[in-house]
């Protein structure tokens, strides 16, 4: 007991260490003094504009471009949308051609030329640029999300669906029907097609695994498929299910 | 064993289990690519028609709006190909995206012209249908338009508008005459000629036509067979005009001037127990045109001072709808045989004729024809899904045909002349 008793007397209030504890507090007090200032400096430096509650919102709303058609006259049937400026290959061909003909032209006729190559070439690595651009789209295939998909896309399941939504997509691009199936039989129409698409995005296997009863109807749906492929390889987490059970499309006019 | 048994019966519903489905629906409905080789005249006396028979069914099919006719020259058709599924070598004509193919042979067998078509599904090598029909030697192009209707029928279970006639007016010097003719104006026999014969209309029967003629002077009312003499039907009236009639053949509607206006009467098919059905003295009414259960009329009036399409009942002509609110001048309405649509022809705003359809219970009116020439009196094929009309987009004004939705528009094959108010006929 005694023992213990003399180990007892070191009080956690003892004077002890005094001179270190009030140097301690002294920095401590400083530092954050510092930090303090620092920050008070900063905010005043980067100060952020201020909120304006009294200012008047930006407003944006969707046109239709020209003048709507007057009720009162017969309809007009819209035509499609003249197809868009090509950049035609042939165009650089005919430009170096002015300059044999001008060639007989006097003093200004070497210049011209020189300016005409070199917008040339501006043309061309223009054009190399843009051949890249529609390359990389190209090479995108279409991207149609499901309409109920996850924004952000990121989850290993939302890019299994955005890669099913891109396969039926693609598919719906070849799915043509003939006409003459009579409207009374297109309601009922359903046929299922079992694929197998390799880690690649090669068309492995397709299979009418039902029939609609209808030939053409089949017929149809199967040369939808195998004009649609080959596909988008599909994402790590699809490659093994897709090429060995496959996916079902079911199809309906 | 029984558990690997099971497991082993159970392995394929797992896997079908772990496939996914995906739903596509969406289709692009189209015209099915078909195939039209050239008919195989079997004998000597078969080769003379087969370019007649040929002109014709070729052309039915390409009108039929439902085949997109695959152009000869995209194939080399082998002459020695064979007439029967395990003869015909399926993937050429896969190859030039063909869907399905139709052959005919065309044989002679005394005065008789016998023909049998095959028709094949491309991708599966499947023999769909096989015909053989027989017909005067002299009749190749009857023959042509009875497989044609086939074809029609197999694909849309409907019946086809081939075999069905066509009246129609055609200039010839100072006077007008009327044709009644196969449904593409071929074979025409004359039933109206000299004087001005305006407005035929094929009977319910096929076999007669009513017009107006201005024979006594007057225009007035008459029907007439092929092959015999006109018959009066309504001569009384100062000015008669335009007869329509009823579906089932027993009533015709049409117009009569009174005074300052004109009014709408229906009476019996001979003619008698006249009864109006409209009473605006000061407007004019004309062109009835039956809904296709014989109940109401549509018909043209300026009573709202520019003519437009209205429809009365025929049980009760106060019941009286006006249909059409767009343009400021619309004529000639057909009622279309499947009851839905009216089609007729107005004068836009640039005074182009053009060809619309106005939806009889929606009110809503769809262009057909735009931007190619003037367009005028469109009538419905007797199964609603084409619509003939006369045009003048090309040199004269010429007889033409498209689907009742204003695609596929082809001219019909007449010699050049001045054509005008085609009505197609059962």
């Amino acid at each position: 007991m005694t023992a213990v008793a003399s180990a007892g007397p070191v009080s956690l209030l003892a004077r002890r260490h005094e001179a270190t504890l009030v140097k301690f507090l002294f920095w401590s007090a400083v530092v954050h003094a510092a930090l303090f200032s620092l920050a008070m400096v900063y905010a005043k430096l980067h100060e952020e504009a201020p909120i304006d509650l009294d200012q008047k919102p930006i407003k944006a709303t969707l046109v239709r471009q020209g003048t709507p058609r007057d009720e009162k006259l017969l309809p007009r049937i819209e035509q499609a949308p003249p197809p868009p400026m090509e950049q035609k290959a042939p165009e650089p061909a005919p430009t170096p051609a002015p300059p044999k003909t001008v060639a007989p032209a006097p003093v200004a006729a070497p210049a011209p030329p020189k300016t005409k190559q070199a917008g040339e070439k501006k043309a061309d690595s223009r054009q190399q640029l843009f051949g890249a651009f529609d390359k990389m789209s190209k090479s995108k295939p279409d991207t149609t999300g499901a309409a109920d998909g996850d924004p952000s896309g990121d989850s290993a399941v939302a890019e299994g669906e955005a890669y099913y939504a891109q396969l039926r997509a693609q598919i719906t691009r070849f799915y043509d029907v003939s006409d003459t199936i009579p409207d009374s039989e297109r309601i009922r129409l359903t046929a299922q097609v079992a694929v197998v698409i390799s880690p690649a995005g090669q068309l492995e296997r397709a299979r009418l695994a039902k029939s609609s009863g209808n030939d053409l109807f089949d017929s149809a749906v199967m040369t939808a498929v195998k004009r649609a492929a080959p596909f988008a390889p599909p994402p790590t987490h699809l490659r093994d299910p897709l090429s060995k059970y496959g996916v079902v499309l079911q199809f309906r006019p | 064993m029984r558990t690997l048994f099971l497991s082993l019966l159970l392995c394929p519903l797992a896997t079908l289990a772990q496939a996914p489905v995906i739903e596509i629906s969406g289709a692009n409905f189209r015209p099915l690519p078909i195939a039209v080789p050239l008919p195989q005249a079997l004998n000597d006396g078969a080769r003379p028609v087969a370019s007649e028979f040929d002109d014709a069914f070729f052309f039915d099919c390409s009108a039929a709006g439902i085949f997109q006719v695959l152009d000869r020259k995209s194939y080399l058709a082998d002459s020695r190909e064979g007439f029967t599924a395990s003869t015909i070598t399926f993937s050429r004509w896969a190859d030039v995206g063909a869907e399905a193919l139709v052959k005919v042979q065309l044989s002679v067998d005394g005065r008789d012209l016998r023909g049998e078509m095959r028709l094949f599904t491309v991708s599966s090598g499947k023999e769909e249908l096989r015909l053989v029909h027989v017909v005067p030697l002299d009749q190749p192009r009857k023959l042509a338009h009875f497989f044609a209707d086939a074809l029609y029928k197999q694909f849309t279970r409907e019946p086809g508008p081939f075999q069905s006639h066509l009246a129609y007016v055609r200039r010839v010097g100072k006077g007008k005459d009327v044709y009644l003719g196969d449904w593409d104006g071929k074979r025409a026999i004359p039933i109206a000629q000299g004087s001005i014969n305006l407005l035929p209309v094929v009977a319910p029967q096929g076999d007669a036509v009513a017009f107006t003629s201005y024979r006594s002077g007057k225009p007035a009312l008459y029907v007439q067979r092929a092959g015999s003499a006109a018959v009066p039907l309504v001569t009384n009236g100062a000015m008669v005009t335009g007869a329509s009639f009823s579906p089932d053949g027993r009533r015709i509607a049409y117009s009569m001037a009174q005074g300052e206006g004109a009014q709408l009467f229906v009476a019996d098919a001979s003619g008698g127990n006249p009864q109006p059905l409209t009473d605006t003295p000061y407007f004019i009414n004309s062109s009835p045109t039956w809904s296709p259960d014989g109940k109401r009329i549509a018909f043209v009036s300026n009573r709202a001072g520019t003519p437009q399409l209205y429809v009365l009942t025929a049980g009760n002509p106060k019941d009286v709808r006006r249909l059409t609110f767009q343009g400021n001048y619309n004529q000639t309405p057909d009622w279309s045989p499947r009851g839905d649509l009216i089609a007729f022809t107005a004068r836009d705003e640039r005074n182009a004729f053009d060809l619309f359809t106005v939806n009889v219970e929606s009110g809503k009116v769809t262009r057909l024809t735009q931007d190619q020439g003037n367009n005028q009196e469109p009538s419905f094929s007797p199964n609603g899904r084409l619509i003939v009309f006369s045009s003048n987009r090309t040199s004269g004004n010429m007889l033409w045909v498209m689907t009742a939705e204003g695609q596929n528009q082809k001219m019909l094959p007449l010699e050049k002349g001045d054509y005008s108010t085609p009505d197609w006929g059962p």
